[in-house]
């Protein structure tokens, strides 16, 4: 569960990023984020990832005090989450299956298990064929299709994706989301940020609507 | 690595002109003497007074009666080309000596001086050599090279210091974004920084390590170099290859210097 209390955030006086934000997300829901550029959509999720600090507010991720949490120790917490950028943020110079093995490494997983795991995950994006590749060779939907791999390979609880589809022609788009449905099947909280009105029409179970950092509407089934 | 390299071996061509000095004053310590050179005609009463007086310093080792005649045969033993002078001589021209050996490390130079001062004066004794002055320089020489040593090296592994975290730094900055991808899986700081300081301890123990390999090459070439052509100051000036403890010493402050150099510069980066 992520419950997020009366957050603000301000980057420069006089303007909020974000403003008096509360939410609930409960474990298992899939919700997109959506608003106009600069509604405040990323500072969102980064307040959610900790890569930034709101001004004022809490944050519970799983009941813990996100905020309490000291800088040396962030790394429980983002274990528990994937995260997705509309910039894919791969490593150019280091094979699919590399790429998608960090994760497990930075855990200390043995060998033999992430070459499992990274195969396994791979064949989920349908990506197996092509784990030797570099992906400065892939195109642009094939390497966001490692980033989620990478972003789901140790089973996290929660997956946050910043415009995930933001660089995709739109049938590339509907893959993408349909992978990231597919992944909350099965039990991940997946929360998309997103301004693509068709996508969210077609897949939106549960919207959050931002304006100049406010939540001025929730959709929900 | 080129300045790593070059700033641990001016340390070390330091350290070893400091080793040769002090060895070479070690050596003339061991065999620092003292030679009372006594009147023709003392008595041999006199002698044994001077004798036992001489020998009761407790930084003297040891006391020797020297008989002129046995002068003369160390004097022509040990420069056999004048031994042809002497033979023209109708008398034997060496005084009856007392020859004391010093202790090494045992007395000070102060001590040693009242000592010489107050035999001087006493009858029997015409003159007194010794060469206490040499043992004192030659210290001396040695302390200072090994202080221009540690200024100058010091000074240079400080700027090692800052060119490897600078070096570093350029390493980071060029793979932040994979740091930062690094950070966003959830890596601890330690995962992040084990290969930076790594690459730092690497750079340190390979420009040491170069370092000790050039200056095993000065040792070696500098006196096939210059040959007998310094003459005296060959045996102060040449070079004595540091001991395994000071390789040993001079790697790890090359590994150090790498690892601080590498550490800092990791540390500032994953603090902003």
């Amino acid at each position: 569960m992520i419950e997020l209390f009366h957050v603000w955030k301000q980057y420069q006086k006089p303007f909020w990023a974000l403003s008096d934000v509360t939410l609930q997300i409960r474990a298992g829901d899939f919700y997109f984020v959506t608003g106009p550029s600069g509604s405040g959509k990323t500072t969102l999720l980064k307040i959610i990832f900790r890569e930034l600090l709101p001004t004022e507010g809490q944050i519970l991720i799983d009941g813990v005090n996100a905020l309490k949490i000291p800088e040396s120790k962030i790394w429980r917490l983002r274990r528990q989450m994937g995260i997705v950028f509309q910039d894919f943020r791969l490593m150019f110079h280091r094979s699919v299956s590399e790429n998608v093995a960090v994760p497990l490494q930075v855990t200390g997983v043995n060998r033999k298990e992430i070459r499992r795991r990274v195969f396994n995950t791979l064949q989920k994006v349908n990506l197996h064929q092509k784990m030797w590749e570099f992906p400065g060779r892939l195109s642009y939907g094939e390497q966001q299709r490692v980033a989620i791999a990478r972003a789901i390979v140790n089973n996290p609880e929660i997956i946050l994706a910043d415009e995930p589809t933001g660089n995709l022609d739109p049938e590339l788009a509907f893959e993408i989301v349909s992978l990231f449905k597919e992944i909350n099947r099965q039990g991940t909280t997946v929360i998309i940020g997103s301004h693509d009105r068709e996508l969210i029409r077609h897949f939106g179970d549960n919207i959050i609507f931002l304006q100049k950092g406010r939540i001025v509407g929730k959709e929900g089934r | 690595m080129t300045i790593i390299c070059l700033s641990f071996l001016i340390s070390g061509i330091f350290l070893a002109l400091s080793n040769n000095l002090r060895e070479t004053a070690r050596v003339l310590a061991e065999n620092m003497t003292i030679s009372f050179f006594l009147d023709r005609t003392t008595s041999p009463q006199t002698t044994a007074a001077l004798l036992r007086d001489v020998a009761q310093p407790p930084f003297i080792e040891s006391v020797r009666f020297v008989r002129p005649e046995e002068a003369m045969e160390k004097f022509q033993a040990s420069f056999p080309d004048l031994r042809d002078i002497l033979v023209n001589l109708k008398a034997n021209p060496f005084p009856p000596s007392i020859e004391a050996r010093v202790r090494s490390k045992s007395a000070s130079a102060a001590e040693l001086v009242r000592f010489v001062q107050t035999m001087k004066t006493r009858p029997g004794v015409s003159d007194v050599q010794f060469n206490q002055d040499w043992v004192e320089k030659m210290q001396g020489f040695s302390r200072l090279a090994r202080a221009v040593g540690v200024f100058l090296g010091g000074i240079l592994i400080l700027a090692s210091f800052f060119i490897i975290s600078n070096v570093i730094k350029l390493n980071v900055m060029a793979r932040r974004n994979e740091i930062e991808i690094l950070r966003l899986v959830g890596a601890t700081n330690l995962f992040i920084r084990i290969p930076f300081w790594l690459e730092g301890i690497v750079l340190g123990l390979l420009g040491s390590l170069l370092s000790l390999g050039l200056l095993f090459i000065i040792t070696k070439v500098f006196p096939l170099y210059l040959g007998s052509s310094l003459g005296a100051l060959e045996q102060l000036l040449s070079f004595r290859y540091p001991d395994w403890r000071q390789a040993l010493g001079l790697l790890a402050a090359g590994a150090a210097t790498g690892f601080m150099g590498s550490a800092t510069s990791v540390s500032k980066f994953l603090k902003n």
